[in-house]
């Protein structure tokens, strides 16, 4: 176990060398002048553009300026950006309470919405409680998170409003902190959003795996003993079956930690996937390359935990 | 060699008795027993799929579409780029309503006919989607067939190289580059199947790794065949069945990939049509709580195509994998997960599965 542990620590810290300097060449190849010019203002001068290139690092050659990156990786530090020369450290922390608010809140919801449907499609099987739920399924599965939040937006924001029933926010956030409830108003559409999309997904999921639990012969012998079906259903077969939904819960929580893009994108809220877009728009590198280390470490680090969790969870999975 | 596995021959004559009802007694008419590829019997399985077939109808409609684009719109009378100042838009510059003037499904905020320009953006919604796919298919199968026939060291390297490609956040590294290298339609074709080849190419290796061990690969090697000629010409078209459900299910999921990439301003760029960008359009601004059609006929124009892909995807699996139990690919990503689920979720399936267990032992 430790040494698994150990393994996949060395395995994140090889992934975060590689995904930063693919960032990094990505960004930097040929184009720091480009960088500093961006920087140094509208009009300006050579003197300018070289001052701004000193200013910010930029007049170090590729490999200085990405071990300068990694010593301050390595010091928790990930740097000033460059727009507004202000710490990346305090961006991402205001940032990052909106996207967990974002994406737990999210979370509860499609697992609220998907487990129940995939269970009542699973014990039901070929009947229509069976196709209402897969065709709730494909549905969502194959709207774009965009196409989904907008057209909430249009429906539940704009005609709502119009007809007088102001209950939804068009746009923005609201810590937790200042006030539960508008937190909570203000998350209601982007966590519909995100979660039905999800939801989707995790119908799908348990729906299969309770099938395939259904099919065991350990499921007829508890019917064959009597057990009501309603037992055996919950207590023998979905605690079985939901093995799959918890490590793939892990995973997307991983990934959508990482910026929920779209759906902060389409709802105005300030997390890291804006954070990121702006810092591609704008060209500032060291905030992009922050989040993808930010990211990265998610999605790597979540992916340990659902392994650690799959072998907790099901002995016959051996860590190697 | 057209075999899916190579105990596929017994399968055509088994099903052959069937009189194309597959799966139903029939009398066996000695004249009716007819040698058929598992092609073949795929395809009349799929021809009873009454979804798979419709979904397959409308993307043969929208290739149609696409391919004809200059000439619909000719015939519609409204170019995709063209502007109607005067009867495209009010006299308060709002746009024309679906059924106005002409305009089919109304106008956008420049005065453009919606239909044209969405008739215009299925090219792009499909060249992206399909030629994407198609990259991602021929270098996941390389890969993969290399990486699961050679094993030891190079498998170890390839293996763990596509392991980290699917750690990378795809968006954020699409997004970047196209921001470094400016939009164009090329790039993001690029950048799609650079992020999503590690699929195709996992799930293919470890489809070789135990496809190698089979008794054909053997009888091969013992007739001295070279190890390229097993790959490619032994190995290949076994994977071809789970090549066709997975770029099925890959191409809905790169369309919507290139719709995103547009949407968030950085995939194929205006004046040039594409769904992303006319939904795009149609948020800048709230515009769409002027014009829901601006909105909202984009919008399903990109859920049908993709609901097609997604629902003829599961026929074909379906159809070309009818012991297919359980997907062989962890479910890791949006795309695998999708298909995975839906994959998971097919009971027939299942219970064909667990019915020739001991066939499919050799697949897990």
């Amino acid at each position: 176990m430790i040494g698994f542990i150990i393994r996949r620590l060395i395995y994140l810290v090889i992934v975060l060398v590689i995904i930063t300097l693919v960032a990094y060449v990505i960004f930097f190849a040929g184009n720091s002048d480009n960088l500093a010019a961006r920087f140094a203002g509208r009009d300006a001068d050579p003197q300018e553009i070289r001052d701004a290139a000193i200013r910010l690092g930029l007049n170090h050659g590729f490999w200085y300026q990405y071990w300068h990156y990694l010593d301050g990786l390595l010091h928790g530090s990930f740097g000033l950006d460059f727009q507004a020369a202000i710490p990346i450290n305090t961006e991402i922390a205001r940032a990052l309470p909106v996207t967990v608010s974002l994406v737990l809140g999210a979370a509860v919801l499609w697992l609220l919405i998907g487990i129940p449907i995939g269970i009542m499609s699973a014990t039901h099987p070929r009947t229509l409680r069976d196709r209402t739920g897969t065709i709730f399924a494909l549905t969502f599965l194959s709207m774009p998170t965009f196409v989904l939040g907008l057209l909430m937006l249009l429906v539940f924001y704009y005609y709502l409003t119009q007809a007088g029933f102001a209950w939804f926010p068009a746009a923005g956030f609201v810590p937790f902190t200042t006030s539960p409830a508008q937190w909570a108003d203000h998350l209601i559409l982007p966590w519909f959003t995100l979660a039905l999309v999800q939801a989707a997904v995790y119908t799908r999921l348990v729906r299969g795996s309770l099938l395939d639990v259904l099919g065991e012969d350990y499921i007829r012998t508890a019917r064959a003993k009597g057990l009501r079906r309603r037992t055996v259903i919950y207590k023998h077969g979905v605690r079985a079956a939901l093995t799959p939904i918890v490590t793939q819960l892990g995973i997307d929580v991983g990934v959508l930690l990482a910026g929920a893009f779209v759906t902060e994108r389409v709802f105005g809220l300030p997390g890291l996937g804006q954070l990121a877009l702006n810092g591609i728009e704008n060209g500032d590198l060291p905030v992009v390359a922050a989040v993808v280390v930010l990211a990265a470490t998610f999605i790597v680090v979540m992916n340990t935990v659902v392994d650690i969790l799959y072998a907790v969870l099901d002995p016959r999975v051996r860590l190697s | 060699m057209s075999l899916f596995r190579a105990d596929a021959g017994v399968e055509v004559i088994e099903e052959a008795n069937d009189h194309e009802i597959v799966g139903e007694e029939g009398t066996p008419d000695q004249a009716d027993i007819v040698g058929r590829t598992p092609w073949a019997l795929a395809w009349i399985r799929l021809r009873h799929d009454r979804v798979a077939m419709i979904s397959l109808g409308f993307i043969v409609f929208l290739v149609l579409v696409a391919i004809f684009a200059p000439l619909l719109t000719a015939l519609i009378g409204h170019g995709p780029n063209a502007q109607y100042p005067n009867t495209g838009l009010s006299l308060s510059g709002i746009p024309v309503a679906p059924g106005h003037n002409g305009f089919l499904l109304g106008t956008d905020d420049q005065g453009r006919d919606v239909l044209s320009r969405i008739i215009y953006g299925t090219r792009v919604s499909l060249v992206v989607g399909v030629g994407a796919t198609l990259v991602a298919l021929v270098i996941g199968m390389v890969v993969g067939l290399v990486a699961g026939y050679y094993g030891g060291w190079s498998d170890t390297i390839l293996a763990r190289f596509m392991d980290i490609l699917l750690s990378f956040p795809i968006l954020l590294f699409a997004l970047a580059i196209i921001a470094r290298f400016g939009p164009s339609l090329e790039l993001v074709v690029i950048v799609i199947a650079m992020f999503s080849w590690p699929y195709i190419g996992r799930l293919v290796r470890g489809q070789v790794i135990s496809l190698r061990e089979r008794e054909f690969v053997e009888a091969a090697r013992a007739l001295g065949s070279s190890d390229l000629r097993i790959m490619f010409v032994e190995i290949l078209p076994n994977l071809l069945a789970l090549a066709v459900i997975y770029a099925t299910l890959l191409i809905p999921v790169n369309i919507v990939l290139e719709a995103t990439l547009s949407f968030l301003g950085l995939g194929v760029q205006p004046p040039t049509a594409s769904w992303g960008n006319m939904i795009a359009e149609a948020q800048n601004g709230d515009l769409f709580t002027v014009a829901w059609w601006f909105l909202v006929f984009p919008c399903l124009a990109l859920v049908l195509t993709t609901l097609a892909f997604n629902l003829l995807g599961d026929g074909l699996r379906d159809a070309l994998d009818p012991r297919h139990g359980r997907s062989q690919m962890t479910p890791k990503s949006k795309a695998t997960r999708r298909a995975d689920a839906k994959g998971r979720a097919d009971a027939k399936a299942t219970a064909e599965a667990k019915a020739s267990a001991a066939m499919v032992e050799a697949e897990a």
